[in-house]
């Protein structure tokens, strides 16, 4: 399993929709709204690299989507 | 299905407490039959006895797959597959949680069989939510915050206020069975099951299903050793009349009828337990003496209990009890903050070792090691902004290695559960 962040940097009003959108998307395990230089952090978990291009392809074909940034996760620790 | 975290965690507990009160009423119904008032030693073990078959019955049930999932999944809990036999790797926690219980239930019978009014002394028992704090701070990475306290304090006076009673008898031994037995038990027993809960079997997060099923078991089979040496020592006869007593078709069906009730309350507080700290879970436990009102109200028109207190003074006390939960636990659900860290590190550094120093830090609840613009993706907790600053980004300020770091707090978030 590959987990993955990806760094969304949206159009200004646009945020409400596409989460609503994102939260439709498989394999998309969590987002988040943010302050600071990006507006949403998605946690995507996929079995494969081509599902990750899938979940990002999917991500950027949003309305007001205009960046994506992606961090694919090596190694992890986490309390649960 | 992507909902956010928060939410979930909250209809959990507050649900599970629902039924808790549900099952308090109950407790007090079936306590009061003839084979029981006498016994509250048989009481206990018959509702253990009956509660390990009722939730084999129960588990069996939610076991059955229906278009490829169990019903449990469907409706309990999306971790759980089927009942099982207990792992190696969980036996531990499951002895822990199994005798911490059975004391706890044996402390709680104890009071019980020698007390006039239990309500005077075990609405002390609601301490327990600072006994939960002290504890996390040991066990937990995060120690608790100054909110967390406040509230904490706020949420168990709150309770004692609520429930107690001033018509019994203030007795210092059993006061103390509550403070050196019943509390610290519950406190462990928590404990243990959340770590039940947040381990992984066969690489799936554990189910709250099995571990109320397996913790049935255990707490069974410690409670009839205690009865045993009880008897043993003081040549009673409460295990064999217990075991009478619950086989018998009458009693069987109403201890069967608390259990399987019980059931359902633990495994939502299970499911609870593995989304948020045990002592907020225990906190928003306490508005079972708020959702017992009604349940009362239903005891006392079947006649089942005495007429309640209208004394004035005693009705305030009660309300100003009741109002100190709710705000105690709203407390606890507004002031949380959330925030990434994003993190670049000078090269010529190991990763691992940067890992283990981020992770070292109290109140970073998540590290990532990435590859990409960033190196690290940290994920922290916190109750203040100024705490943050303070704990956690000086902290990370004073790690060599890091290059640059970057906080983004969370405004709002949705997880797939």
């Amino acid at each position: 399993m590959i987990s993955a962040y990806i760094l969304i940097t949206m159009q200004p009003g646009k945020t409400d929709k596409a989460i609503k959108e994102m939260r439709k998307i498989e394999n998309v395990a969590k987002i988040s709204i943010i302050a600071g230089e990006y507006d949403i952090v998605v946690r995507a978990q996929v079995k494969n690299l081509e599902e990750l291009l899938g979940v990002t392809d999917k991500l950027q074909m949003i309305d007001g989507v205009t960046k994506t940034t992606t961090q694919i996760i090596e190694k992890e620790i986490a309390l649960s | 299905m992507i909902i956010r975290k928060k939410y979930l965690f909250y209809t959990l507990a507050f649900t599970s407490a629902f039924i808790a009160a549900a099952v308090t009423a109950l407790d007090s119904f079936v306590g009061a039959q003839a084979a029981f008032i006498h016994d509250p030693w048989a009481f206990a073990f018959g509702l253990f006895f009956v509660g390990a078959i009722i939730t084999l019955l129960i588990a069996i049930v939610l076991s059955v797959p229906i278009k490829g999932k169990s019903i449990g999944a469907k409706v309990l809990d999306p971790s759980f597959k089927r009942v099982r036999l207990v792992k190696k790797s969980e036996v531990k926690y499951n002895l822990v949680a199994g005798l911490m219980n059975a004391i706890n239930t044996v402390g709680y019978c104890a009071i019980v069989s020698t007390v006039q009014d239990p309500a005077v002394i075990l609405s002390f028992s609601q301490i327990v939510i600072l006994y939960l704090l002290l504890m996390e701070s040991i066990t937990e990475k995060d120690v608790p915050t100054l909110v967390e306290v406040q509230s904490s304090i706020i949420v168990a006076f709150g309770a004692i206020l609520a429930s107690i009673s001033l018509t019994g008898e203030f007795d210092l031994t059993s006061i103390l069975i509550v403070f050196v037995v019943v509390n610290p038990t519950w406190a462990i027993f928590s404990i243990y099951q959340r770590k039940l809960k947040l381990m992984k079997i066969n690489n799936r997060p554990n189910d709250s299903v099995n571990i109320r099923f397996w913790n049935v078991i255990f707490t069974c089979i410690f409670t009839a050793f205690i009865l045993f040496f009880k008897d043993l020592l003081t040549s009673s006869n409460h295990l064999v009349s217990a075991f009478t007593t619950s086989v018998d078709p009458h009693y069987f069906m109403l201890l069967a009828a608390i259990m399987a009730t019980t059931f359902f309350a633990y495994v939502l507080y299970i499911r609870a337990l593995g989304l948020g700290k045990t002592s907020i879970n225990n906190a928003i436990r306490a508005s079972t003496i708020i959702f017992a009102i009604p349940f009362t109200i239903i005891l006392l028109q079947l006649g089942y209990i005495d007429v309640l207190s209208t004394d004035p003074v005693m009705l305030l006390i009660k309300v100003i009890g009741m109002i100190l939960i709710i705000l105690g636990i709203i407390s606890f659900a507004l002031t949380v903050v959330k925030a990434y860290i994003f993190i670049t590190v000078k090269p010529g550094y190991p990763i691992k070792e940067t890992m283990k120093k981020l992770w070292g830090i109290r109140g970073v609840t998540h590290v990532a090691a990435t590859s990409g613009k960033y190196d690290f993706i940290v994920k922290v907790s916190t109750r203040t902004l100024m705490k943050g600053y303070e704990k956690i980004i000086k902290k990370i300020d004073e790690i060599d290695e890091i290059q640059n770091h970057k906080w983004e707090s969370v405004l709002k978030d949705w997880e797939n559960i």
